[in-house]
């Protein structure tokens, strides 16, 4: 740790919410030139504390400091003035403009001239901006149309140029989970650009994957319940002793619970025959039987995402069948894939998991409502029970049942998501990511959670976000590449394979 | 199995039991206290405002206006919006009165069922044409404005051979006004609908997040087209209580209704984004309507300031009673 002053210092930060202490005293520093990891579960009040950095929301009490001078921020726009700056972790773009109009929003005023606004001035600058963050590409083409990756370089780059606008020598850039929507190679470009940034400017790095905190960050800062829990230099630290801080409690050694995985049973629930769709995939056969959970893995374009889609009837394939449970699935209706026993938990869930508007009892009823019914009316009774029953079996922390989604956890309205498919009667879960963007207590539970519906009997088709991951939970293992269906591997529990006997196949 | 510590149960009723300190108040909460204040304030400048007859001509008024509210709100329940509900209460009601000489008590379901068709018709232009709600209902809207005028151009006098079945409405029964009740089992019938039923919880799921309804298999199109019949219903009903009250069909008659309507409903507290509020809300605005309505005139407010008045009025109690917290993007 440095003896300097540091650039922005939040002090006693305290945020409470209806309900919910969010922040508790809370303390944090930037120092010059340095990158922060700043960790902890979901929950552990690390967005309010980086919305309160950038003047989103106001805190109820403590104080700031910049350079030594007490500030407040209002709001965004002016904490811009002063240097800090956030990206978002589903960006802040306007989609439909231009990546120069984009760079520029609202600041276009010093490419006046003679009133106008010089589009050449403006192509100038917007290349120098860019050249600092590696970013060659056609200046007029809509935000909409370009990759994660330079969305998420164009906005580094905006407010890299706004603080050189407001004269800030050391300007804050906040990353929230930059890296869940890049691929291998972005990320490796993000890292070493965030590196040279390093020199002009302080980084605040928030990410789940503590892997890449613990590799590039000079301090790490652990929250915990709204409370600082420690601060450390990122050179000495293991990920699981941070795991430990994070959590409070010792990660089982078995974290997949390779234990509680069971024999998959002898029926067949889903068969895929011939299933192809243009430009995605290639003709596709394979099963899942009872009990069995069977992962796709393959990179992004290896067409697993569109088998998924097209076998929970989100998308029309070409041709084949699907059987489910010996039943023929129609072809591009959810509907009637959801009525004949298919589940599927979206990769969003925010925006296709759940209403965030309604209540947990509403999440999670909403498939079985003809059986909450007395005399042909819902009876708010059967609701409540069937509804206490789910959070209890699902363990999602919520005060009530009357709970408003939107007022939960990510990791515990995934766990209302699968609760509401678990309380159905369904034959075969399709999950999509199912630990995105959750906290590493919440996925322990996911995955319990996995297990017991493999228990009960349910077929499982599941895509996750580490190879590890995929390993550690499937029974079996279906490698796509270029769309084709090249590898088939039985992962039996204490018998799996390593991640470099697959990577091979992968790529 | 070592349990996850932190997920204990007790640990939950932890955090609820940690200082409360903004408790959340219902919308509906601020829509009540309006209505008092409302009617506090006219009673202070004209003790006749709260006089059995004066109550009984809100009542009248509110009873029209939370008809076709509670058909309204279901549209904007589910994200939508029905613009079409004047030019068919003017429909309904010259061909009520028309229908009414020639087919006598036949009328009366003659005109359920048109009010229906038309609420289907609106239903089937957003769900199979595809085309916003907004639009789809101006257009129709426009289009049964203009058959009302051609059914009869000016209003019509039903004739007093008539009157007889017109008790229906106008009638009392152990002193209570057919209108009042028939009004009682219009919101009976849609607070079970809403509350009780598949097809109200489907309205609730859609309004809330459309995706995740498609994706859990919810008949969207279906739904859809329930609330736009229900909203024909509303209008339908109201058209019908409202030309039996006036003994004759006028085909300007819903015009008012298109824009208050909507208010009374979001004058309640249900959100225009869908998904929150309910046919108790409805009431409320309803009520909130009517009375600022007649208390202007009872106390005497200069006509030319009563609309400014009004739309004051609807502009505060929205941004009172607007649940922000559920609307997605404000947490």
């Amino acid at each position: 740790m440095t003896a300097k002053e540091p650039v922005l210092e939040l002090r006693r930060i305290t945020k409470s919410y209806p309900g919910v202490v969010a922040l508790n005293a809370v303390d944090f520093a930037v120092y010059e030139n340095e990158i922060v990891g700043l960790v902890g579960e979901n929950g552990a009040g690390k967005s309010t504390l980086m919305k309160i950095l950038i003047g989103l929301i106001q805190p109820d009490e403590g104080s700031y400091t910049l350079r030594g001078e007490p500030i407040g921020f209002r709001d965004p726009a002016s904490a811009t003035r002063f240097g800090v700056g956030m990206v978002f972790q589903d960006g802040s773009l306007v989609p439909n403009l231009s990546i120069m109009e984009n760079l520029f929003l609202c600041h276009e005023m010093g490419f006046r001239r003679f009133g106008f606004l010089s589009k050449r001035a403006m192509r100038e600058a917007a290349y120098s901006v860019l050249a600092a963050v590696k970013v060659s590409s056609d200046l007029d083409i809509p935000i909409a149309d370009t990759t994660p990756a330079v969305r998420q370089m164009v906005e580094i780059a905006r407010l890299l140029w706004l603080s050189k606008l407001y004269k800030q020598k050391n300007p804050i850039l906040i990353l929230d989970e930059p890296t869940t929507v890049l691929t291998e190679s972005e990320r490796e470009t993000l890292f070493s650009i965030l590196g040279e940034i390093k020199s002009q400017a302080s980084i605040v790095l928030i990410s789940h994957r503590l892997q890449e905190i613990v590799e590039n960050s000079d301090r790490i800062v652990i929250l915990k319940d709204g409370k600082n829990v420690t601060e450390l230099a990122a050179e000495h630290v293991s990920i699981s002793s941070i795991e430990n801080m994070m959590v409070g409690h010792s990660f089982e050694a078995d974290r997949y619970r390779e234990d509680e995985q069971v024999e998959p049973g002898k029926e067949t629930v889903l068969r895929v025959q011939k299933l192809r769709k243009r430009g995605a995939f290639e003709a596709i056969d394979f099963s899942v039987r009872r009990r069995e959970i069977v992962s796709l893995v393959g990179l992004v374009g290896s067409g697993k995402e569109a088998v998924c889609r097209c076998i929970a009837g989100l998308d029309k394939p070409d041709g084949g069948s699907i059987n489910l449970g010996g039943k023929k699935l129609p072809a591009g209706s959810p509907s009637e894939a959801v009525h004949s026993g298919l589940g599927h938990i979206p990769i969003d869930r925010r925006s296709e998991g759940l209403a965030l508007g309604m209540t947990v009892a509403e999440n999670v009823n909403l498939l079985v409502l003809d059986r909450l019914k007395v005399a042909g009316f819902i009876s708010p009774a059967r609701e409540k029970k069937n509804a206490m029953r789910c959070i209890e079996e699902c363990r999602i922390k919520s005060p009530s049942s009357s709970t408003m989604c939107a007022n939960l956890s990510g990791g515990n309205q995934q766990k209302t998501v699968i609760a509401k498919w678990l309380s159905s009667q369904i034959q075969l879960l399709v999950l999509d990511h199912p630990t995105r963007g959750v906290d590493v207590g919440a996925k322990e539970e996911i995955y319990k959670l996995i297990r017991k519906l493999a228990h009960d009997g349910i077929g499982m088709i599941i895509m996750c976000d580490t190879l590890e991951e995929d390993i550690g939970l499937c029974s079996r293992m279906l490698i796509l590449r270029d769309g084709r269906l090249v590898r088939e591997i039985n992962c039996p529990p204490y018998n799996k394979p390593g991640p470099s006997d697959i990577i091979g196949s992968i790529v | 199995m070592v349990a996850v510590k932190r997920d204990d149960p007790a640990d939950a009723q932890e955090t609820t039991t940690v200082r409360r300190k903004r408790a959340r108040i219902p919308a509906i909460f601020f829509a009540v206290t309006l209505l008092i204040v409302l009617v506090f304030l006219f009673t202070m400048g004209n003790r006749n405002f709260i006089s059995a007859y004066n109550l009984n001509t809100i009542a009248s008024y509110a009873a029209i206006l939370l008809v076709v509210g509670l058909g309204q709100m279901n549209t904007i329940l589910i994200g939508g919006i029905d613009l079409s509900v004047g030019g068919l209460m003017s429909f309904i009601s010259v061909v009520f009165v028309v229908s009414l000489k020639t087919i006598g008590v036949w009328a009366f379901p003659l005109c359920i069922v048109v009010a229906l068709m038309a609420g289907f018709l609106n239903g089937n232009i957003l769900t199979r044409i595809k085309i916003p709600s907004f639009i789809a209902t101006l257009g129709t809207g426009g289009i049964m404005t203009s058959l009302a005028l051609l059914v009869s151009p000016l209003p019509v006098d039903a004739p007093a051979s008539t009157y007889g079945l017109l008790e229906i409405v106008n009638g009392t029964t152990l002193g209570i006004s057919h209108l009042l009740l028939l009004t009682l089992v219009a919101f009976a019938l849609f607070y079970v609908i809403l509350k009780f039923t598949t097809v109200g919880r489907n309205i609730y799921y859609i309004g809330s997040n459309i995706k995740m309804s498609w994706m859990s298999g919810i008949d969207i199109v279906g739904t859809r087209n329930i609330a736009f019949v229900l909203s024909g219903l509303g209008a339908g009903i109201a058209a019908i209580m409202l030309s039996c009250n006036q003994y004759g069909g006028d085909p300007t008659l819903g015009k008012v209704y298109i824009l208050q309507s909507i208010a009374a409903v979001l004058v309640g507290g249900t959100a225009l984004t869908g998904g929150t509020g309910g046919a108790v809300n409805t009431v409320i605005g309803a009520l909130i309507l009517s009375v600022m309505e007649n208390g202007m005139n009872v106390v005497g407010v200069d006509a030319y300031f009563q609309q400014s008045i009004l739309g004051l009025v609807i502009i505060i109690s929205v941004a009172l009673t607007f649940d922000r917290s559920k609307t997605a993007t404000i947490k």
